[in-house]
């Protein structure tokens, strides 16, 4: 336990570091444009924490590493911020006061479920993007969130690069066949109709489909059902950790070779730290390189000296750092690309630059040169778990979606 | 100290309005209610209509676990009977909001009836776990019928409107949800002076004696039951209008055991206390992280260790009610008063 | 119908049934000598699973030391909530009562993510990894031993309120609790006996269940299910909770496994339903008579 709580206190430390300034102001530049701000509804506390801790960090790097780039177009950068302890209500609550004390031109949203509430909010306001720790699919919806966008692929999208990757697999002609997991939340049930849709498409079998409730559950039955139908490869879906763990060990103790895949929320070190040798084979879909990965570029590169300056002692930063990064980075680009144009900072002008993203190189964040669609980034990569190495590494190309 | 208060007949002894200090205080608060909107930032403004939508909600369990003396863990299941209520009927109707709050408040006392049923037979503890029962089912009704509730995504709906306006920022929810906050604390007010309401504080005071002095006990806890829904239904279907979403997963069992606690710590049996412990609940989080901006130049982890802190102040409020004012935050506040009345004597 | 499959699935359930079983033994335990209904046995099953994980995985003990420890913690936080927050609250009304353990449950949610944060956790691995048959039907390895463990302590129970002292006092208090003080029984060390072993049960069952499905701060949330186990059993019956824990434990597996995962808890609130209208006390338990 000694060592728990040291652990702890270290992490409390590196945090601490980090919120003691819940607004990094930004510095006074010479031209003394006016700042443009980054506003935030971060879990620091809660059920989300492990990742949000993270995600703030990411922000937080960001912002400090584009001030000493000289600011956006010369306009500084502020990134503004509350704990929501990932409920719905809090979350709204720091929107509001945020977007009344500082008129943030981008916005991080920290769960579905306060993207779809506060979406009317904002879109008669009119002047907030908003992106977040949300890969839903309804998000992509123009229609009805026009001003909020997926920083990455979406979950349907997650599994039709999933699915891409297991029709790559098949040997002699024979398609393998795919069971999906998933937990019985709005996360969980996102993609699944789609993803049945897309396996159709491809030719692949869905074989069994086992609905759970996330978290502490025994699904030794579950695990029974799947030694039936023995499929070649598992999907999970809306799960951090358990019960991905319990399946794997459970139907490896059966003999089964079947494979493990996960998207983007359950592909973290988590699963490595936690599962230790059970873990290696596992494999998830990351639209980003892992911070550990052999892959470099300019904005990478960056990104881990940053990360580095502002906590020596973290070593390894989690997929929520990335994460984070990325949503800065690409708020950047739409405020740049609207300032460019001349435009004033609306939510309608952001939400054109950003669909106006083609072939966008992220410097190495993202493997290719990405394209926006239907204000998603749908781009990924299947990673594998080596437990030895103890990190995740890449085997497949890098796969953009039309 | 204030005197010559003594009632010289039933009705002044009955009348909601007992002095005229009272009168004045009163039209003192509502005017302030008035202003506020026009005074404070959405900030607040967010926090006020929050407030409101939980008064009517605790107001309404009040009536049940208070009053009544039935306990129910389905409350949010209720609200979310009228909030879906809602969201269907604007969706697919089109009807102005005063009738669909309505006719959610009458769904969600329908569903409250239903749950009700059970209390002819079963009482205290069994009733609450008939009403965790109750939940349970309810969340998966709006998880699994898909062509009513949109399933697991959840239904999303235009904003409320009558006669062409459109209530659609917080400043415009705010003049429907606390006008209706006032009239239905008031509406309870009443309920307690005639026959039904004397009836719920027999029943919870000791039913079989009540059953003896000729109250028919289902009947009476019935209508407790559609009351207290009718209430939560009208609460969740504000919610809705609020929000303009609604998810199964938008009424967890959590927020039962919010308005549990709102209505302890503010005071079972009493509808002042109800309304303070509905605003009290609702704050504690904001005020915490008040605190916690406070504290953190001086120490920079107190976010992290300040925000299990209110789950443990959620549950050391409980207990610690319970324990030390059963009569919660309306006894401490009559306290005061008295203090103040009764100043310079000693009560 | 493929039998083997049913009789696998059944496998599992019953044997989850017996954990189920065991903390619902300790809930009775509790009911019987104090009338409270814990709300909180779920929070405390989970405290005692933190503390199995700072024992075996941040101290390094071995699971074996870390067991006992685990579980000792457990009971001596069921003696001193009986001694500071329930005790007090003495001739309350019952609904004040499990409000007070509603309030509780939030207290230790609040503290585990204190000390531990809300990450979710796995427990170290402790029990054989080898499958186990039994006949033709394989169960995964974990239930099985734990379901072992777990009946080992049940039959302890049983045998410990049938013969000893203690377990004598424990069910005279129960059945008169006026006769029971009158004959020189403590009332009131009973009240904190039965606090104590309720919830060295729950703990066992808490540190077994954590170790077959992982940890986090919302795993009380099995208390739902054991409510319904002591409802269906009857609050006051060792043998209801016995007999409801195993079947509950089947009825949700396998509802799970044909239905699908959404039907686990319907399925076993229907059942809770239909015996709270035919049989509110239970299939065991005492129909209490009351007199104005």
């Amino acid at each position: 336990m000694f060592r728990n709580i040291l652990k702890k206190g270290r992490r409390l430390a590196g945090l601490g570091s980090l919120v003691a300034a819940l607004t990094v102001v930004a510095p006074a530049m010479a031209q003394d444009k006016e700042p443009v701000v980054f506003g935030g509804s971060i879990p620091l506390s809660g059920v989300f924490a492990f990742a949000g801790i993270h995600i703030h960090a990411g922000l937080t790097d960001y912002t400090n590493w584009i001030n000493s780039q000289g600011g956006i177009n010369g306009h500084p950068v502020e990134y503004v911020m509350e704990d929501t302890a990932y409920e719905v209500d809090r979350s709204v609550a720091v929107f509001k006061k945020i977007s009344g004390s500082s008129s943030p031109a981008t916005y991080y949203g920290d769960s579905t479920g306060f993207m779809k509430a506060i979406a009317s909010e904002l879109n008669s306001q009119g002047d907030t993007l908003m992106s977040g720790a949300s890969f839903a699919t309804a998000l992509t919806d123009n229609e009805q969130y026009p001003y909020q966008f997926i920083p990455g692929p979406n979950y349907s999208q997650m599994f039709g690069i999933i699915l891409e990757y297991i029709a790559t697999q098949g040997e002699g002609g024979d398609m393998p066949t795919v069971a999906f997991v998933y937990s019985d939340t709005e996360f969980g049930k996102d993609p699944i109709e789609n993803g049945k849709a897309r396996a159709g498409e491809l030719g692949i079998d869905v074989v069994e489909e086992i609905v759970t409730k996330p978290g502490s559950v025994d699904v030794s039955a579950e695990v029974l059902k799947l030694r039936r139908v023995r499929p070649d490869y598992v999907v999970f879906h809306g799960y951090v950790l358990s019960p991905i763990n319990e399946f794997m060990v459970q139907m490896r103790q059966m003999g089964l070779d079947t494979q493990f895949m996960g998207t983007f929320w359950s592909s973290d070190k988590l699963i490595i730290d936690k599962m230790g040798a059970d873990a290696d084979g596992y494999m998830g879909v990351m639209p980003y390189n892992y911070y550990d990965s052999e892959e470099s570029g300019p904005m990478l590169d960056a990104l881990r000296t940053q990360a580095e300056k502002s906590d020596p002692e973290a070593g390894y930063r989690p997929t929520g750092y990335m994460q984070g990064w990325f949503n800065a980075m690409v708020w950047t680009e739409v405020v740049k690309r609207t300032l460019d144009a001349g435009k004033e900072l609306t939510g309608d002008n952001m939400a054109e630059s950003l669909a106006s993203i083609e072939d966008w190189d992220t410097g190495g964040i993202i493997g290719i040169p990405v394209t926006v669609r239907n204000m998603s980034f749908p781009v990924g990569r299947i990673w594998r778990v080596n437990a030895e190495e103890g990190r995740y590494e890449p085997v497949s190309d890098w796969i953009h979606l039309d | 100290m204030r005197i010559g208060d003594a009632k010289q007949s039933y009705e002044a002894d009955e009348a909601i309005w007992t002095s005229q200090t009272q009168k004045l205080w009163l039209g003192f608060f509502l005017l302030i209610l008035t202003v506020f909107p026009f005074a404070v930032d959405s900030y607040l403004l967010y926090l006020g209509c929050l407030v409101g939508i939980a008064v009517i909600s605790t107001t309404g369990l009040n009536i049940l676990t208070g009053f009544t003396g039935l306990i129910s863990l389905g409350q949010a299941g209720f609200m979310g009977v009228g909030a879906y209520t809602v969201a269907w009927l604007s969706i697919n109707t089109g009807l102005p909001f005063p009738v669909t709050l309505v006719l959610a408040g009458l769904m969600a006392a329908a569903v409250g009836i239903l749950v009700g049923l059970p209390s002819l037979r079963v009482k205290g503890l069994y009733l609450a776990i008939a009403t965790l029962a109750a939940s349970v089912f309810l969340h998966f009704i709006f998880a699994e019928w898909e062509s009513v509730t949109g399933g697991m995504g959840g239904l999303s709906l235009e904003p409320a409107h009558l006669f062409g306006l459109t209530f659609q920022s917080d400043f415009m929810m705010y003049f429907i949800i606390v006008p209706l906050a006032v009239l239905m604390v008031l509406a309870a007010r009443n309920v307690f002076r005639t026959r039904i309401g004397r009836a719920f504080i027999a029943i919870r005071d000791r039913d079989i004696s009540a059953e003896i002095l000729g109250i028919n006990l289902l009947r009476y806890k019935l209508m407790s039951f559609a009351l207290s829904s009718f209430y939560a239904g009208v609460a969740g279907g504000l919610f809705a209008y609020f929000y303009r979403v609604v998810t199964p997963e938008s009424f967890p069992l959590s927020m039962s055991i919010f308005y549990l606690a709102a209505v302890i710590v503010g005071g079972m049996g009493n509808l002042l206390g109800g309304i303070l412990g509905a605003a009290f609940m609702t704050l504690v989080p904001e005020a915490l992280k008040l605190l916690t901006a406070a504290l953190t130049p001086f120490y920079p982890s107190a976010p992290v260790f300040m925000s299990p802190m209110l789950e443990i102040i959620f549950g050391a409020l409980i207990v610690g009610f319970l324990i030390f004012e059963p009569h919660g935050l309306a006894e401490i506040w009559h306290r005061i008063r008295r203090f103040f009345r009764l100043w310079p004597f000693r009560n | 119908m493929d039998w083997v499959f049913f009789g696998e699935i059944s496998l599992a359930g019953l044997a989850m049934g017996g954990l189920y079983a065991l903390i619902a033994l300790g809930f009775v335990i509790i009911y019987k000598a104090t009338r409270v209904i814990n709300f909180a046995i779920g929070e405390i099953m989970m405290f005692a699973a933190y503390l199995f994980l700072a024992f075996a995985g941040g101290m390094e003990l071995s699971p074996w030391i870390a067991l006992p420890l685990a579980v000792i913690g457990g009971s001596i936080l069921g003696g001193v909530i009986e001694k500071t927050m329930i005790r007090p609250m003495l001739g309350e009304s019952p609904i004040s009562v499990v409000m007070v353990t509603i309030g509780i449950g939030s207290i230790l949610v609040g503290l585990v993510e204190f000390i531990w944060t809300a990450d979710p956790q796995l427990l170290p691995s402790f029990l054989p990894r080898e499958p186990v048959f039994i006949g033709p039907l394989y169960l995964a390895p974990k239930i099985a031993y734990g379901f072992l463990i777990g009946s080992a302590l049940l039959i302890a129970y049983l045998l410990y309120f049938r013969f000893s002292r203690g377990g004598v006092a424990l069910r005279a208090t129960a059945s008169d609790q006026a006769a029971a003080y009158s004959m020189g029984i403590n009332v009131r060390r009973v009240f904190n006996m039965a606090w104590v072993f309720g919830s060295l049960a729950a703990s066992l069952a808490g540190v077994l269940v954590a170790a077959t499905g992982g940890l986090s701060p919302q795993f009380g949330i099995i208390g739902l299910s054991v409510l319904v186990v002591v409802i269906v059993g009857g609050l006051d019956s060792i043998l209801g909770a016995l007999v409801a824990g195993v079947f509950i434990g089947w009825l949700e597996t396998v509802a799970g496994a044909y239905l699908g995962g959404e039907y686990r808890m319907p399925a076993t609130f229907l059942v809770l339903a239909v015996i709270l209208v035919i049989r509110p006390y239970g299939l065991f338990g005492t129909h209490e008579i009351e007199r104005v």
